[in-house]
């Protein structure tokens, strides 16, 4: 069989994964950086280049997230919550639970055996519970999101972070780092902050599962992985690479629209 | 006079929604209402010409911060704005029904900065019970002694059913092109009906009465192709712009039917006068009027009505409107969700500011549940 793609254009990144025979050939994530047209391009060309291909060896390409309309070498589009339900499904078919924290929104899908979409709930309206807070923090540290990831780890306790708005809530962090108060346990704080902004919206959704599947760029953060599972008591599971859930979902669809089982 | 298709008149009537009213407030006195409270068939009989004030969708808010809070109803505050800019010069006056909050404080703020020349606040109950049926009653005859006071001449209870007969009429017209969405596809989409709806609340009732017969034969005679596409019932506060219907539709859906002020709560229905003019007015504009801001128990069982269209219109899912800060729709949504998810019917609910600001966000929802409904 040929080759199939999906592409995940999102705000933050571009996403691209191609599949041969249901099996990952390659996968790519670049930044969009305001022009999806001129990035989705461009993580083509990165798969052409290596893989030493064309558009003519795509059989399929299904596009998924904001800028999806304009993929103009799609077949067609798919929401990104049915793209990550049908990849979080393929890599954890246990799964019921999504939780997505990207650059600039959240979303909690719930999901039936079939991988298939029983209800979602999204926030794509406030920066809190988004990547763009914890960018917004890492930076008053001045810290890379590598190192913000592991900051929390040593404290022995964690700040109160009382706003739910970003832009108080980096005051406040900003407030404490002028008192004193240990890094680390504020870095603790931030990440329960987020956490919790998340489960509130997820709470109803969770309902009585005991995983939680966690995708989204946000997934690569060590700090938030301890912090989700100690604030919604579930044991959370995290696949190989979080950020292509939704690509991956989408070569999944153009898999199936292509003929595959 | 008009070769133009029906359709495409009241296309043209939606785009420019006073320009009739414009052109008949020179002879004539034009009454403009909010909500559905106070009859428009007693302005017609009253020889005014009834016109419904709409707001105007993603308008920025500029004047009218200086004279309400932000935090308040976005539409109310926008058809505000739309007064302030002159919008409503045309009107002789308005009737303004205590519906909430919001809708009630308006009719102080119009009054007392536009000094109009006809004002009535129509007051209204909340609950349904018998002696809140008697005084909706007393507020009919109340409101329509004002008329007749601003206009110097009684209204005859013959007035009153020869009004109540034409819009009958106009609402057995417009039933019949309901049903004309029960096929699949329906032979009129939802924004065309939606255009038609808002182009019946600016047009006097006789007029439209022509318009509804052109249409129907028109969409009768519609030849349609085939299209498996999920057939919605939108649910939710006034819609007053067909923006949010379009995303829907053209994201891939048939919008069949609704539950929406504007669309069947009360444009099908047929008064009943036999029990006496007062009561059968009454009865369809208070009664049996299903808005939110009217208390009708706890009981989920209240939104069996609901369930009854789904079955007749043959719907696989719901899409509900909610108006930021509009708590009689927000409040009633939950339970609304949960007796529907109960029957086998998801819904999805939308918030909106009363901008559609940010299409992308509703068109990600839209179809992420229209794939949920495949």
């Amino acid at each position: 069989m040929g080759y199939v793609a999906g592409l995940d254009s999102g705000s933050t990144s571009t996403k691209l994964v191609v599949m041969q025979d249901e099996k990952i050939d390659r996968y790519y994530v670049v930044p969009t950086g305001g022009n999806s047209l001129r990035s989705a391009q461009k993580v083509l060309e990165l798969w052409f280049e290596e893989a030493d291909k064309t558009e003519h060896d795509l059989q399929c390409l299904v596009a998924t997230g904001y800028g999806r309309e304009n993929i103009k070498l799609a077949i067609k589009t798919v929401s990104e919550i049915s793209c990550h339900a049908k990849g979080v499904h393929w890599l954890f078919p246990d799964c019921r639970v999504i939780i997505d924290i990207g650059g600039q929104d959240f979303k909690v899908i719930k999901l039936d055996k079939e991988g298939r979409v029983l209800n979602f709930a999204m926030n794509d309206k406030c920066a809190a519970g988004t990547g763009r807070y914890l960018e917004l923090m890492a930076n008053i540290f001045q810290m890379d999101l590598d190192a913000f990831g592991l900051a929390a780890f040593s404290a022995g306790g964690s700040v109160e972070i009382t706003s739910v708005c970003t832009v108080f809530a980096e005051s406040e962090v900003i407030n404490h780092v002028s008192r004193g108060t240990a890094e680390n346990e504020i870095v603790a704080g931030i990440f329960n902050a987020v956490a919790r902004r998340v489960y509130s919206l997820a709470k109803q959704h969770i309902a009585d599962a005991k995983e939680i599947v966690f995708t989204g760029g946000v997934a690569k953060n060590q700090g938030m992985i301890e912090a989700l599972a100690r604030i919604t008591g579930c044991e959370v599971k995290v696949g190989f690479n979080p950020q292509i859930t939704g690509a991956l979902g989408a070569a999944i669809f153009s898999h199936h629209i292509n003929g595959g089982q | 006079m008009n070769n133009e298709s029906g359709l495409a008149q009241v296309k043209s009537i939606y785009e420019n929604r006073d320009a009739r009213a414009r052109e008949l407030s020179k002879e004539k006195k034009i009454i403009g209402y909010l909500c559905h409270f106070a009859p428009p068939e007693i302005i017609s009989a009253a020889g005014m010409i009834p016109y419904r004030i709409t707001g105007q969708l993603g308008d920025d808010i500029v004047e009218a911060n200086r004279y309400v809070e932000p935090y308040g109803c976005p539409y109310v505050r926008n058809c505000f704005e739309q007064g302030l800019k002159g919008r409503h010069d045309f009107l002789e006056g308005r009737v303004i029904p205590h519906s909430c909050d919001m809708v009630q404080r308006i009719y102080g703020l119009w009054k007392y900065y536009n000094n109009p020349n006809f004002s009535y606040l129509f007051n209204v109950p909340h609950q349904v019970v018998p002696w809140s049926l008697d005084f909706f009653e007393r507020e009919l005859t109340f409101f329509k002694e004002s008329l007749e006071k601003h206009s110097g001449q009684k209204i005859s209870e013959e007035q009153i059913i020869s009004a109540i007969q034409l819009s009958n009429d106009n609402r057995r017209l417009i039933k019949e092109l309901y049903e004309l969405r029960k096929t699949q596809p329906p032979k009129l989409s939802g924004v065309e009906m939606l255009q038609i709806l808002l182009a019946q609340s600016c047009t006097p009732p006789e007029e439209f009465n022509v318009l509804l017969k052109k249409i129907k034969e028109e969409a009768a005679a519609r030849e349609t192709v085939k299209k498996e596409l999920p057939r919605v019932l939108v649910w939710g506060c006034i819609i007053d712009d067909i923006k949010f219907l379009e995303i829907i539709e053209q994201t891939g859906a048939h919008v069949v039917s609704d539950d929406l002020c504007i669309g069947t709560r009360t444009a099908l229905a047929q008064i009943d006068t036999s029990e006496g003019v007062m009561r059968g007015l009454t009865n369809t504009y208070f009664r049996d009027f299903r808005c939110p801001r009217t208390d009708h128990g706890p009981s989920r069982e209240r939104f069996s009505y609901v369930l009854d269209l789904i079955r007749e219109y043959n719907v696989q899912g719901v899409i509900g409107y909610a108006l930021t800060f509009c708590d009689p729709h927000k409040l009633d949504y939950p339970d609304l969700r949960d007796y529907l998810n109960d029957h086998g019917i998801p819904m999805l609910l939308i918030n909106d500011d009363y901008t559609l600001g940010n299409v992308e966000a509703v068109k990600n929802r839209v179809q992420a549940f229209l794939e949920m409904l495949e």
